[in-house]
């Protein structure tokens, strides 16, 4: 019988210990998926992670080109299979955060989250009063590239749309989008935002588009798509004959070779004496939910790692991600950037991207499409505003109930 | 009206009176569909009092082994020497028990059974930063119905199990032997050879065919979408509701959206349908005329479309047609338009667009298949046309066409299937834009049902409304080729050409 006890003593003692060693790292495999072109960059920096964090200098990263986009609607899909921490876009979190893909910041993380980043990124990566990703770039919103031997005077709408048809050159801007558009309504002074609950579902709309200022974004885009130079469109690969084209960074490598020495880049242009305004965007990088609570450690402080000051300006170093840290802006290298800079200066019209439903941009794409089909270009003042007291109506029915 | 009235008839007439005949015909064709459902409900409930008879009788005539055999299935064909048949039975009963009463309760058949009907009611939760997946409904619609599957596989084999013995009591009475285990494998292999090759392709059918099948049907009635994800969220039974949402014209609803979608759909693929006919078959007898040089050519030409991989030339004829493309440079270039022609961006336009570059792929097609059959009409008829002093057009009204219809109304058929759902084309010229605020649920003035499911599917997500669509799409698909299928002269005047 004490042999027996002994036995069952030495038993919980290894098995304890055995706990007790496994909290203090973890050795398994870590999935991870981030856009191609930062695959390479994020698999040094795991080593970096690992060589600066001996309890985890076993565990496995196997880092998976997965973009953005897809990273979001494959965890989706399919939670399970999906990766353990991913790089997504804001405009995915409340989706994310309702399908229960990811998991929230852990509490000092968080902290530290908060006093490093810029007030719009973290801004982006909280629901309600709860942290659910590390915000990872600062620089997805959009300003004008243009042709400095087409464009002389980027200030106003009006003078580029100008140059560019006396030049027989193309102006575009992605009017047909939800992204774009908010330039016109949110510099106009409308506003269309969601509140949202810590899970992620919207719960109320503030909007003002079904206004005076909602007429008039409205009237600048369809004066803007009678313009001859007029193209929808905002890719500078997939564009032809551009004069000017309003973009985001990553396309700053394809807008360098394109406009060779007339490369220029500016904040967005004034329209009708205001400035266009627009959404400022982030990246982030998200934790799945873990069925394992070492793991879950190993993740979140690799994200952390992934995500702070060092690594951002590595990052941007690298391959020319604008960094959501505070001190990384202040990098030199960052601030001399073209691109950057214009970005910037744009930034200060914009405002930090919230949660949308997921039909309004597709809504948003309807209102731009009927736009570019020339179905209000004869109507009146009342007409359009009836046109965004619908959509204000419409937006209104996405709300999660 | 006799046979001869009818022949006496124009081609117009024969086809207004097969469609009368055919709605005519309706409400009786109906009534039998429904006269038969009951007889069929009928036989099944005499079938099954049958059977229920056989087992009582089998139980009371039978000796301990049959009887046994009601508990142990397999006994009795063990206990007679049929080992092969018995073993297979009673491996079949264990695997079965094995499946429904499985220690671990997650993995048992019992388990998803008993959650069928609310599909779930554990939420996940936290456990500090852990998490701890509740129910998993997914998994308990799919693995709910394919134990229902194996239950009425179960019952069939253990009605087979009894029946055994009850044939091999009767058997042996009667003072024949019964088949040893050699004898059934090399039946196997002789004459139950039919069975040895079903068997894979029956089960491969059942699993990856019908289960998904049913599955998909059963989607249409929750919620599962994606604010309702497993392995987070649970989904569950809410009726008639996807329905309501897909066909109402509720604000919210997408009845509008729904029926302007299947305008287009049926309108699309009669054109994609009858244009590409028509004009295939035109150009094959222009082709095909005496006097025409370089036909190898002309039709090399045409060929070269089907050579080049779709998805290259529809991604690049899009592009082509863009705003900022080529065809509207160069139009401005030459001055002949002042603005980019809207090709893509005014759904009447962009409507327009789709056919005419879908009869751009689609004559091809049509141009090779008229040429052999147009090869294949009797020259005789021409001739004997000739002399009657028919002209050219007459000649293709009395006797191509009507050759033409007769073989290829089956294709015809068929293509206006194909037709509606067309993905390919649709998706890769304008992904079904332009949208409107008019149109609700992402859907655009291009958009077949099909392409709206796939955007359903792939970018909202929204399982249950896509499940819906499907529906709706087969019962679409259904009606016209009902109808259809009825009015072609090839079902209809099967002698015509014999």
């Amino acid at each position: 019988m004490k042999k027996l006890l002994a036995l069952v003593m030495a038993l919980a003692l290894v098995l304890s210990m055995a706990s007790f060693a496994s909290a203090e790292g973890y050795n398994g495999e870590i999935k991870i998926w981030v856009a191609e072109n930062v695959v390479d960059f994020t698999k040094d920096q795991v080593e970096a992670f690992k060589a600066a964090h001996p309890e985890y200098a076993n565990l496995t990263a196997v880092v998976e080109p997965v973009g953005e986009g897809d990273a979001a609607g494959n965890m989706i899909t399919d939670v399970e299979a999906g990766a353990d921490i991913f790089g997504f876009a804001q405009d995915q979190l409340a989706r994310l955060v309702s399908a229960g893909a990811l998991e929230t910041v852990e509490e000092n993380n968080a902290e530290v989250v908060k006093a490093e980043n810029d007030a719009g990124s973290v801004a982006a990566v909280t629901l309600g009063d709860t942290m659910y990703a590390y915000p990872m770039t600062s620089d997805n919103g959009y300003f004008l590239y243009y042709d400095k031997s087409v464009v002389t005077d980027p200030s106003t709408l009006e003078a580029v749309v100008a140059a560019c048809e006396a030049a027989g050159k193309n102006f575009y801007f992605e009017i047909n989008s939800g992204w774009y558009q908010t330039a016109f309504f949110f510099g106009a002074g409308a506003e269309l935002t969601f509140d949202t609950d810590n899970e992620g579902k919207l719960v109320k709309m503030n909007s003002t588009y079904a206004s005076d200022a909602g007429v008039q974004a409205l009237k600048a885009m369809i004066n803007l798509h009678k313009s001859a130079a007029f193209q929808n469109g905002s890719s500078v690969s997939a564009g032809n004959n551009i004069g000017a084209i309003v973009d985001g960074t990553w396309d700053a490598g394809a807008a360098k070779e394109a406009f060779g020495d007339n490369y220029a880049a500016a904040k967005l242009p004034t329209v009708d004496g205001y400035q266009l305004g627009g959404f400022g965007g982030f990246k982030m990088l998200g934790v799945k939910p873990q069925t394992d609570e070492d793991k879950l450690a190993a993740c979140d402080a690799l994200a952390a790692f992934l995500t702070s000051e060092e690594v951002q300006v590595a990052r941007y170093n690298a391959v020319g991600w604008g960094p959501s840290n505070l001190n990384a802006q202040q990098n030199e290298a960052v601030q001399a950037d073209e691109a950057l800079s214009a970005l910037a200066a744009q930034l200060a019209y914009t405002m930090p991207q919230g949660q949308y439903p997921g039909n309004y941009w597709s809504l948003a794409t309807g209102l731009g499409d009927d736009i570019i089909a020339g179905n209000y270009d004869d109507a009146d003042d009342a007409k359009l505003l009836e046109i965004l007291q619908g959509f204000e109506a419409t937006c209104e029915t996405y709300l999660d109930k | 009206m006799t046979d001869l009235d009818y022949l006496k008839l124009s081609g117009a007439g024969k086809f207004a009176y097969n469609l009368g005949q055919f709605f005519r015909n309706l409400p009786g064709r109906l009534l039998g569909g429904l006269k038969g459902i009951g007889l069929w409900v009928a036989r099944l409930f005499q079938s099954l009092g049958k059977n229920l008879k056989d087992l009582v009788v089998t139980f009371r005539e039978g000796d301990w082994k049959t009887r046994l055999s009601y508990l142990v299935m397999g006994f009795g064909s063990c206990a007679r020497g049929q080992w092969g048949r018995g073993i297979l039975f009673f491996l079949f009963q264990t695997l079965f028990n094995l499946y429904m009463f499985f220690p671990n309760a997650q993995f048992s058949g019992c388990y998803y059974l008993a959650k069928l009907n609310t599909l779930g009611t554990v939420e996940t939760y936290k456990e500090g930063r852990k998490t701890i997946y509740g129910d998993n409904s997914f998994f308990i619609l799919l693995y709910g119905i394919l134990t229902i599957f194996f239950i009425i596989a179960m019952i069939y084999t253990w009605r087979l199990n009894v029946k055994q013995n009850r044939l091999n009591e009767q058997f042996l009475k009667s003072g024949h032997k019964l088949k040893s285990t050699k004898e059934d494998m090399a039946a196997l292999l002789d004459e139950q050879f039919h069975k040895t090759l079903l068997a894979l392709p029956t089960l491969g059918v059942a699993l990856f065919t019908i289960l998904p099948i049913i599955f998909m049907i059963l989607v249409a009635f929750t919620n599962f979408d994606a604010t309702h994800q497993p392995p987070s969220k649970l989904f569950t039974w809410v009726g008639w509701d996807n329905f309501h949402q897909l066909l109402s014209t509720d604000t919210t609803s997408y009845g509008d959206t729904f029926r302007q979608v299947l305008l287009w759909t049926l309108i699309w693929a009669f054109f994609a349908t009858f244009l590409n006919y028509f004009l295939g078959m035109l150009v094959a007898i222009m082709i095909n005329k005496k006097g025409i040089k370089l036909k190898k050519l002309w039709r090399t030409v045409l060929v070269m479309t089907i050579a080049i991989p779709q998805f290259v030339s529809l991604l690049y004829v899009s592009k082509m047609f863009a705003a900022d493309g080529l065809i509207n440079t160069y139009l401005m270039k030459w001055g002949w338009i002042s603005s980019p022609v809207p090709f893509w961006t005014d759904p009447g336009w962009a409507r327009f667009t789709i056919i005419l570059i879908n009869v751009w792929i689609g004559i091809p097609y049509l141009m090779l298949i008229a040429t052999g059959i147009l090869m294949n009409i009797p020259a005789d008829l021409y001739e004997s046309a000739r002399i009657d002093g028919a002209n050219a057009f007459q000649m293709y009204r009395k006797i191509t066409l009507p050759y033409m219809l007769f073989v290829t109304g089956p294709y015809l058929l068929t293509s206006f299937t194909g037709n509606i759902n067309n993905f390919n084309v649709i998706y890769l010229l304008s992904q079904g834009k332009p949208l409107s605020l008019e149109l609700s649920g992402n859907a655009g003035y291009t958009d077949l049902l099909i392409t709206w499911l796939y955007k359903m599917t792939v970018s909202d997500t929204n399982y249950k409304l896509a499940a819906t669509m499907g529906i709706l799409v087969f019962v679409v698909l259904a009606i016209i080729n009902l109808i259809a299928y009825n009015l072609i002269p090839s079902v209809k005047n099967e002698e015509d050409f014999q």
